[in-house]
């Protein structure tokens, strides 16, 4: 029992705890639509495009811990970009993402390196790698408010973004606003990529998107299976993940990421008999 | 109602008189600075079988997408039941080509149906939209396809799920994109019967775009055939089929009594 209670008794951990299982759950259900749309690239593309928010933010000379602020409508609005390029039907979905992605993320490179010499330094592997033990009360608000309005947008529109997702030709022709849903399934990623960053970095971020809705695409039989499915993995493997991390004393997202690999290499192998 | 203009190949028409249930006129189509469709006319009867040919790049994919709506038109006017196309949307039923769906959706026969009923994709499914689907798939042939994942089903048996789902609502005409394709020979005859056979029973109009003359010999009462986004013959499949000027049909096998179109 010391096992469990031992890391929840302290402070931090019980921050990390909340934080990482919301967070896991967020990215676990907006990853079925996002996987089953085929974008899953661009959970990997929105991650970067916050680092160039994140960039400009600490350029700006706001703290790392509040910097999310600046990354929110920096990422949202290479999300409405890539959507608006996507729509058009210029370029595929993948060659869109690539080039946002690597210019934002140049951008945030580029930022990090305009900023004043005698600015507080950065430890840009916190960025790049999360430091989900390090989330404080306010960066904990800010998950909270973002799964609430996730819950509300979700809660509202799921049934007319499952149709889109499974078909947007079919879907446009029983009067589902399919553009709307594109630009909103896009910024909710956004919005939850940029709180997602602060607890496993912008460098495994997308593995929360992809793998939970990957691992329940072979377990459900019905949209709704699929997305309960992920959010049990999401959840349960963000808990097993950092209470592992506490005993084993390696880096936390890590291990909830490879805990995620774990169960997902088992239900594949356990499926292919 | 408008009368139609003049085809290359002038076939035999419907009867001006008949009630339509689709009524194309002048319909136009650009798309940066691209003409795709240019003043095609045709009408369709209450209950005719219609099959729309033509080479690639003839416009058949245009001329479905602006008429079900999801393309916008430049010029002209399309009518269902009489009633301009955006406030009849309710009358067409859609069966798309197999190939453009997303068949590792995780999804049942029964959900897809009762999609196209409530207009969005259903979490549970009610005792009476079960019933509905249960029907329109004993139509298709598909009964038993019911509770099945579409990712499990043979190509001919989507389609007749997808057949299904068309005819739940109960149009009055049905617009069918390739249907056949990607579908195996026998599931492909068994399907073409099937149509055929649905729209005499039902007298439910259709409109079935096809590269395939069997698909045409099997289930067309008329043929409209486009080339270059223009209306080049509208007729009989007596008339038409084998024409030489006709690329698309060219090849089809003799008919009995075939009787030669005027060639303007």
């Amino acid at each position: 029992m010391n096992f469990l209670t031992e890391p929840l008794a302290l402070e931090f951990m019980q921050r990390a705890l909340i934080a990482g299982a919301v967070v896991a759950g967020l990215c676990a259900l907006i990853g079925v639509f996002v996987v089953q749309r085929g974008l899953s690239f661009l959970g990997d593309g929105l991650a970067h495009a916050s680092f160039g928010g994140l960039g400009l933010g600490l350029f700006l000379g706001v703290s790392v811990d509040q910097a999310g602020w600046v990354s929110l409508p920096f990422t949202l609005a290479v999300a409405m970009g890539i959507v608006f390029v996507l729509r058009r039907g210029k370029l595929r979905g993948d060659v869109a993402t690539g080039v946002f992605f690597s210019v934002s993320f140049a951008l945030g490179v580029m930022f990090l390196g305009l900023r004043s010499v005698n600015a507080k330094p950065v430890n840009v592997e916190t960025v790049l790698f999360g430091s989900i033990l390090a989330i404080s009360p306010q960066n904990l608000w800010m998950v909270a408010v973002v799964a609430l309005i996730t819950f509300i947008a979700l809660a509202a529109t799921w049934s007319r973004l499952a149709y889109a997702t499974f078909d947007p030709d079919l879907a446009a022709l029983s009067g589902v606003p399919v553009a709307a849903l594109d630009y909103l399934l896009l910024g909710l990623t956004a919005l939850i990529i940029v709180v997602s960053v602060k607890t496993v970095g912008v460098v495994l971020v997308s593995s929360f998107i992809v793998i939970p809705a990957a691992t329940a695409r072979m377990l459900g039989k019905t949209l709704s299976g699929v997305a309960l499915a992920a959010l049990v993995i999401g959840v349960s493997t963000s808990v097993v993940g950092l209470i592992a991390s506490y005993h084993l004393n390696v880096a936390s997202g890590a291990t909830i990421i490879l805990t995620l690999g774990i169960v997902f290499g088992a239900v594949l192998l356990l499926k292919r008999r | 109602m408008s009368e139609a203009a003049p085809a290359t190949l002038k076939g035999t028409v419907p009867d001006p008189s008949l009630p339509r249930v689709l009524d194309v006129v002048n319909l136009g189509v650009d798309v940066d600075d691209r003409t795709l469709i240019d003043g095609i006319t045709f009408y369709i009867p209450k209950g005719e079988f219609v099959c729309l040919c033509g080479p690639n790049g003839a416009g058949k994919s245009t001329f479905l997408k602006s008429t079900l709506g999801l393309m916008k038109r430049t010029r002209g006017e399309i009518k269902v039941n009489g009633k301009p196309l955006e406030e009849a949307r309710g009358a067409i039923g859609y069966v798309p080509q197999r190939k453009t769906f997303a068949q590792d959706f995780p999804a049942t026969a029964v959900e897809l149906i009762v999609a196209n009923l409530r207009g969005k994709w259903p979490l549970r499914v009610h005792a009476d939209e079960r019933e509905k689907a249960r029907l329109a798939l004993v139509k298709t042939g598909g009964e038993k396809l019911i509770d099945k994942p579409l990712a499990g089903l043979s190509g001919g048996e989507t389609q007749r799920v997808f057949l299904a789902r068309a005819m739940v609502t109960q149009p009055e005409l049905l617009v069918l994109d390739e249907p056949t394709a990607g579908v195996d020979v026998k599931g492909r005859a068994e399907f073409l019967e099937l149509l055929a056979g649905i729209s005499k029973s039902d007298h439910i109009a259709a409109i079935l775009v096809t590269h395939n003359v069997a698909a045409v010999t099997r289930t067309a009462e008329r043929i409209v055939y486009l080339e270059a986004g223009r209306l080049v013959a509208w007729g009989l499949p007596d008339e038409l089929l084998g024409h030489d000027r006709l690329t698309a049909l060219a090849f089809a096998p003799p008919q009995d009594h075939k009787a030669a179109p005027d060639e303007d």
